[in-house]
């Protein structure tokens, strides 16, 4: 955190520690035994609930098995409470382990599957419970709870009530701060990234699985520290407090606060615990209040209260969310050489792809080398797609090979295909909502720079190098598409043909050896149009390797230096543009210009949706 | 035998939710979450019908299948359709399931009901195994209704649109398919069908608030194991889920049942992500 203050911070960005000053101090200053149990209770809850904010509101996997994990580290502290371990760092540290091993043994499996499955396999968490300790009745108490736990120790000494209090307080504390500099950094910005699109973050060098098991299994830590907490100060565990209702509430104030957010949390677990949770004539009406309220609130604020009050909080103070790239120290608007763009050979033999019965792709191939544009045309359905997706590694191809320069492409998955160099822009350009145009291109360097969790979370050296190389090279692919004034910008909120614009700087990042745009020039008026042919060849003479994949049959006679012509999934033929323009099947095929009578009609439409 | 039985008549309603997850992910193309909850309705209007007022059976029918109908109407209209992305209908549908359930819960307490079964329900021996013809009724009822909603599927415009749609939603409203009153049928049609099985599933499990969360989730094992949105997937993945519990409560024991249909959804997941007889499309972008 100090190394934090170098920079030029607000002084109201200390707020939050302040506020976690004063609820330490709470006790000297007259602060009585109901209310401190209260707090410690906010203080249980909102860890529980920051654990799903990372599951659920960074990673996009909504886990209702959340309270399962917090009772794996009330049980397992618990355990060892009974037999005589009272030392409350162990005891935390064991809880942690707990959850962790139970958020990882369902994580593994329950990720398999996109969507509903990691949330069903850890709701089924929640219906096991009483099973599960009812099985182990000896270590656990069974149905009738488990009685005897001893107040917790610390470093030897018996904790005071205020001993306990500051302890646990100072815990959730250090846990928030551990959140909040882990999705403050790129890892955060990898997570929304993932939520977005997990296509695109595989595309990025993300490997999706991992990213979301990562997620999931450290959103079970703060949820065991939790657990251990409550134990110590209920020092008796009743089944029923970790049942159907508590994972309902847990989400609840997940979605109060808002599920993208750090000290949402925080707010979400004040709320609940204040309100709801405290009230016994409360409890016949939770269900329905729960159950409207994560309807309503579910249809209002996709995001959540933070996703509202971020952008009025942003109008107000000015970037009040950490960014995850540092501001360049103006480097880029200087009109400097652009540096150089080495690409390599990408070189395409006979690739086969089969879906079932239908051939999308026919033994094609072709070499697109550095320095030049290759374009891929041909009507809908001809496979241009498709063998840009086999290159990503989104596909396998049933036969063929793949090469990058000396590298053999075939058979690895994206986020490795994308590690190699590959990078590519989408016909629907991906951007991650709720990040600056300077982070979503940042996210294009990931692939080639790596920064571990520890240093992002510790905030060594590493992570403050790559914040500053991440913000430079953002500014100068920024730049170097015309944009650098867009840099602090909402990126998702910017119109297509910037968005577009945008994808192609991320691209260019992360230092590509081929750059694959796919069905760029969509959708995009004249004037964009001719600014993105001027940025292409620009960067090809940089010496990229482009691959244009595209419907555009002006555009790529315009730009295109050795174009390859697909049909149904068949390569028709290849040439330079001025071939390719006088090539009689290429036009009948491609512009519905019929040749002579006899060959005629021989086969299907012309696409119309040439210039 | 008789476990045989008392499995496979279990297996019966696990195969009825998963085919009302399925008609909701064929024709709208998300999951609903709180589908075992509308069964859930149905069992509680059931005993309403039989027990409380003690209307006459087919009027109970009526009733039911109208009453869920007109809830999962509106929990389409509600809770899914308003929302755009498809991540929003995990938080909207749990609300409407929770929201289902304390309903219920206020109604009708939190305490098991017995609901009777509308005709004789005396014990009977088929095969050597010990039945009683509410199960009988039960597995019946699942076959019937795969059967019916293979053949709506395959063999009525309205079928193959919800196909169409299922495969893409975009191309499919493209040819003309109203996806939206696909959507909102699809959730009416599942409804009704949970709705008109209560009086039969009631008998079987008790009326109690806390029914739907085991249905959905044994429900959602039938289907994960038979593949998502395959209806003979979901027939031969609710059985065999039925079986596993009632052969590990029979041989091993009562608190092992949940945990071994656990363990079998892991498996199901690590070796055959996509269902037994589910397959996976190919298609990303």
């Amino acid at each position: 955190m100090a190394a934090g203050l170098r920079g030029r911070r607000p002084p109201w960005a200390l707020l939050p520690l302040a506020l976690a000053g004063l609820t330490i101090a709470y006790p000297w200053m007259g602060g009585g035994p109901f209310w401190t149990r209260q707090i410690i209770l906010i203080a249980v809850l909102a860890l529980t609930v920051s654990g799903l904010n990372l599951s659920f509101g960074y990673a996009g996997e909504l886990a209702l098995g959340q309270v399962a994990m917090y009772a794996a580290g009330a049980y397992v502290s618990g355990y060892f409470a009974v037999h005589g371990h009272h030392e409350l760092l162990f005891g935390v540290l064991a809880g942690a382990a707990g959850a962790l091993v139970v958020g990882i043994a369902s994580g593994v499996p329950g990720l398999r599957l996109g969507g509903w499955s990691l949330g069903m396999v850890s709701f089924f968490l929640v219906l096991l419970l009483p099973d599960i300790l009812a099985t182990f009745s000896k270590q656990t108490g069974g149905y009738t709870g488990l009685i005897g736990i001893t107040p917790a120790h610390l470093f030897g000494h018996k904790l005071t009530p205020h001993g306990f209090y500051v302890a646990t307080i100072v815990i959730a504390v250090v846990w928030l701060a551990v959140l909040r500099n882990l999705v403050s950094s790129r890892h955060g910005a990898s997570f929304l990234v993932l939520r977005q699109s997990p296509v695109l973050a595989a595309s990025l060098g993300i490997p999706v699985y991992r990213m979301k098991l990562t997620a999931y299994a450290l959103g079970a830590i703060p949820a065991g520290i939790a657990g251990a907490l409550f134990a110590y100060l209920n020092l008796f565990l009743d089944p029923a407090t970790f049942a159907f209702d508590a994972a309902i509430a847990i989400l609840a104030a997940s979605v109060l606060g808002g599920s993208a957010s750090v000290y949402g949390a925080v707010f979400g677990a004040i709320v609940m615990q204040l309100g709801p949770l405290r009230s016994t004539g409360f409890q016949h009406y939770a269900l329905v209040v729960y159950g409207g309220f994560l309807v309503l609130s579910g249809i209002l604020l996709s995001q959540g209260v933070a996703g509202i009050i971020r952008p009025l909080l942003g109008r107000l103070v000015p970037s009040s969310r950490t960014s995850t790239v540092a501001a360049p120290a103006a480097v880029a608007d200087r009109a400097e050489p652009a540096p150089r763009v080495p690409g390599d050979v990408l070189e395409v033999q006979g690739v086969t792809k089969r879906f079932g019965g239908v051939v999308a792709l026919d033994e094609v191939s072709l070499r697109a080398e550095p320095g030049k544009i290759t374009a891929l045309i041909g009507p809908n359905g001809s496979g241009k797609t498709t063998l840009l997706n086999i290159v990503s590694g989104f596909y396998g191809p049933s036969a063929g090979t793949i090469r990058l320069g000396g590298d053999d492409l075939h058979g690895r998955a994206p986020h490795a295909i994308a590690r190699m160099g590959v990078a590519r822009t989408f016909q629907t350009p991906l951007i991650p909502v709720s990040l600056t145009t300077a982070e979503v291109v940042a996210t294009g360097r990931y692939r080639r720079v790596g920064v571990s969790m520890l240093s992002s979370v510790l905030r060594l050296p590493a992570y403050w190098r790559a914040r500053r190389e991440d913000g430079e090279e953002a500014a100068r692919a920024l730049a170097r598409v015309g944009i650098p004034e867009r840099r602090d910008q909402q990126a998702a909120s910017l119109p297509l043909g910037t968005r577009r614009l945008v994808e192609v700087a991320r691209a260019l990042a992360g230092g590509p050896r081929v750059l694959l745009f796919d069905e760029v020039a969509s959708g995009l008026d004249e004037g964009d149009l001719a600014h993105l042919s001027d940025i292409m060849r620009a960067i090809r003479d940089a010496g990229a390797t482009i691959v244009l994949v595209e419907h555009n049959f002006g555009l790529v006679l315009d730009l295109a230096d050795q174009i390859y012509v697909l049909v149904n999934g068949q390569l028709l033929t290849s040439g330079s543009p001025d071939e390719i323009a006088a090539h009689p099947a290429v036009l009948e095929q491609y512009l519905g210009v019929k040749r002579s009578a006899p060959e005629a009609g021989a086969r299907g439409q012309p696409d119309g949706r040439t210039r | 035998m008789t476990t045989v039985w008392a499995g496979l008549s279990v297996g019966a309603i696990y195969v009825l939710v998963a085919l009302g997850y399925n008609i909701v992910f064929i024709t709208a193309g998300t999951f609903n979450f709180a589908n075992a909850n509308l069964i859930m309705v149905g069992v509680f209007i059931a005993y309403w019908g039989l027990v409380q007022v003690g209307l006459p059976v087919f009027v109970v029918f009526l009733v039911a299948g109208a009453g869920v109908l007109l809830v999962a109407g509106a929990e389409e209209r509600v809770a899914f359709r308003p929302v755009k992305h498809h991540d929003g209908h995990l938080v909207t549908s749990v609300g409407a399931a929770t929201l289902i359930t304390g309903v219920v819960q206020l109604i009708w307490g939190a305490d098991a009901l017995q609901v009777p079964f509308i005709a004789k329900n005396n014990p009977t021996s088929v095969l050597g195994g010990r039945v009683v013809p509410v199960e009988l009724w039960l597995i019946g009822l699942a076959l019937v209704g795969a059967f019916g909603l293979h053949a709506l599927l395959r063999w009525t415009m309205v079928g193959l649109a919800s196909l169409a749609a299922s495969e893409d939603r975009e191309a499919a409203s493209l040819r003309g398919v109203n996806t939206r009153w696909l959507g909102l049928g699809g959730f009416a049609l599942s409804g009704a069908l949970a709705g008109v099985i209560g009086p039969f599933v009631g008998p079987k499990t008790f009326a109690f608030a806390g029914l739907a969360i085991a249905l959905a989730l044994k429900g959602f094992v039938a289907m994960a194991m038979g593949g998502f949105g395959s209806i003979s997937g979901c027939v031969v993945g609710g059985f065999v889920t039925g079986l596993v519990e009632a052969l590990t409560a029979r041989w091993v024991g009562g608190t092992y049942e949940d945990l071994t249909v656990f363990a079998l959804l892991l498996v199901i997941l690590m070796v055959r992500p996509t269902g037994l007889l589910g397959e996976r499309t190919e298609r990303i972008i």
